[in-house]
């Protein structure tokens, strides 16, 4: 990558919007980054002074943590708000709820939201920073980043390597932002999971849909397993959990064919034995803790860059 | 690039190298310098600081302790720019704490980044003292921070800014005078 780059954006709203070099210069960012959680004083001065709002109208404990931290570790003030204290539950509409956090002088809005491109929505109409903690189905730019960056760092890299998502497809704003981010970055994409979850139409973004997990992974150098949510069982995406779990679940015997030095990746948080054993989410092959720690990195990363260039 | 002013050719760059590194060797002795550690600061601090640790090493045969410091998480106008540069790799391979620990940047000016660095470092640790090595004072500091080993003191006027280029980095050695340049605005 050309070191004269520089980074630009005051949000960060979807991966779909950014140029393979920016991810990467996240990723490059969040590498020093994550050495600052490595030492005696984790904390760097960077944000102090500026205040950060969590926006969160959609459970999240995971995410919501890690953003917490990075923001602390960064020196931010913070304010939490969730769908249940916040006035839209008394029928304020979302961009008066904004507006109103905005006239306090907030600097950055961390924002997670049911409705896919409510970040996008928000950013336009603000003069703050926005960064997408997940929005609907669309968009979870930070998971897919971490993803990214916890893949570079056990295999060196990012192109051409084969990655395998597998599960819900269709329902999955992590699917979506981790097949951007790889796209741009070169690697193959195979999607798997049954037809009702992972349609063929996804093949015209210019990657390869499966519904055979075993033929899928078996080249694989990644394996990323998505939660399967049991209210799609409801819906009728698939018959019952142990049948998902047969055929769609990664455990001993749906691994057999798995390279020893594949990833095996997921967000959290995990359903043990539905789509991935317990034996395999412990094993050796798994990075899932990894996860956790370089989304701290990222997002640090990410909450820097965008509080680094709020002057218009 | 245009416009600019050689200031000192490559020779007198390495007389002032070694100018530095013989105010260092005076000031520790060659028992002393065991435990002297130079922390090169980006991005020309760090080729200056590897020269520096060379010299040294010729004259004492002592290899001193080199490390990196980016000071991009500490800068005190974060949040007024548009466009951020990609900070550099911080690695500091030895112990800070109690350490004797000198700075090295290839001009003084403000003396902002040096107030930058000096708290990036102690986060890292508690050094028994901190110094401050630079090839060229160009005067102007704004913070009452002072250079203990100078390679040349210069008279710049604020418009212009000095550069130094090491052939490491930029293809050849040599003190610059340039227009100045806001970054990126």
């Amino acid at each position: 990558m050309s070191s004269n780059f520089q980074w630009t954006r005051k949000d960060l709203l979807s991966l779909y919007d950014l140029e393979a070099q920016e991810i990467e210069f996240i990723l490059d960012t969040a590498a020093e980054f994550k050495k600052v959680s490595a030492r005696k004083v984790k904390k760097v001065p960077a944000l102090r002074g500026k205040t950060v709002v969590n926006f969160f109208f959609e459970p999240s404990t995971r995410t919501r943590v890690s953003f917490e931290l990075a923001e602390q570790r960064l020196s931010a003030d913070i304010v939490n708000v969730t769908a249940s204290t916040s006035s839209l539950t008394k029928g304020e509409s979302l961009l008066d709820t904004v507006r109103n956090i905005e006239a306090l002088n907030v600097d950055l809005l961390v924002m997670r939201h049911p409705v896919p491109g409510a970040a996008n929505f928000v950013a336009e109409r603000v003069g703050a920073g926005v960064v997408n903690a997940g929005d609907g189905a669309h968009s979870h730019p930070t998971q897919a980043l971490l993803d990214l960056f916890t893949i570079r760092e056990h295999k060196g890299r990012i192109k051409g390597l084969k990655v395998a998502i597998v599960g819900d497809i269709m329902h999955s704003r992590v699917a979506r932002s981790n097949l951007w981010g790889l796209l741009k970055l070169g690697a193959e994409v195979t999607l798997v999971g049954p037809s009702t979850l992972a349609p063929r139409e996804f093949e015209e973004v210019g990657v390869r849909v499966c519904h055979n997990l075993e033929e899928a992974i078996a080249d694989a150098d990644v394996v990323n397993m998505l939660r399967i949510q049991r209210e799609r069982q409801e819906s009728g995406f698939f018959p019952s959990t142990g049948e998902y779990a047969r055929f769609f679940g990664l455990n001993s015997n749906t691994a057999r064919f798995l390279k020893d030095d594949a990833l095996i990746m997921h967000p959290g948080p995990i359903n043990r034995d539905v789509e991935l054993s317990s034996e395999l989410a412990d094993g050796s092959r798994s990075v899932i803790l990894e996860q956790v720690t370089n989304g701290l990195a990222v997002r640090m990363a990410v909450l820097f860059l965008v509080a680094g260039c709020l002057k218009k | 690039m245009d416009n600019r002013v050689l200031l000192r050719n490559a020779d007198e760059m390495r007389a002032a190298v070694e100018k530095v590194a013989d105010s260092i060797i005076c000031e520790f002795g060659q028992s002393g310098l065991a435990d002297v550690a130079l922390l090169g600061l980006f991005k020309a601090g760090v080729p200056l600081a590897g020269r520096i640790a060379e010299v040294i090493k010729e004259r004492t045969g002592v290899d001193l302790a080199c490390g990196t410091l980016d000071i991009s998480m500490y800068r005190d106008d974060f949040g007024q720019r548009t466009a951020l540069p990609l900070i550099r790799e911080t690695e500091i391979p030895f112990a800070v704490d109690n350490a004797r620990l000198i700075l090295v940047d290839d001009v003084l000016s403000t003396g902002r980044t040096i107030r930058a660095a000096l708290d990036a470092v102690t986060d890292y640790g508690r050094p028994a003292l901190i110094r401050l090595a630079v090839l060229v004072d160009r005067g102007g500091v704004e913070y009452p921070i002072r250079a203990d080993y100078i390679g040349w003191t210069l008279q710049v006027q604020s418009d212009r800014k000095v550069l130094v280029e090491f052939s490491e980095e930029d293809g050849s050695d040599g003190v610059y005078e340039v227009a100045w340049q806001r970054r990126a605005e």
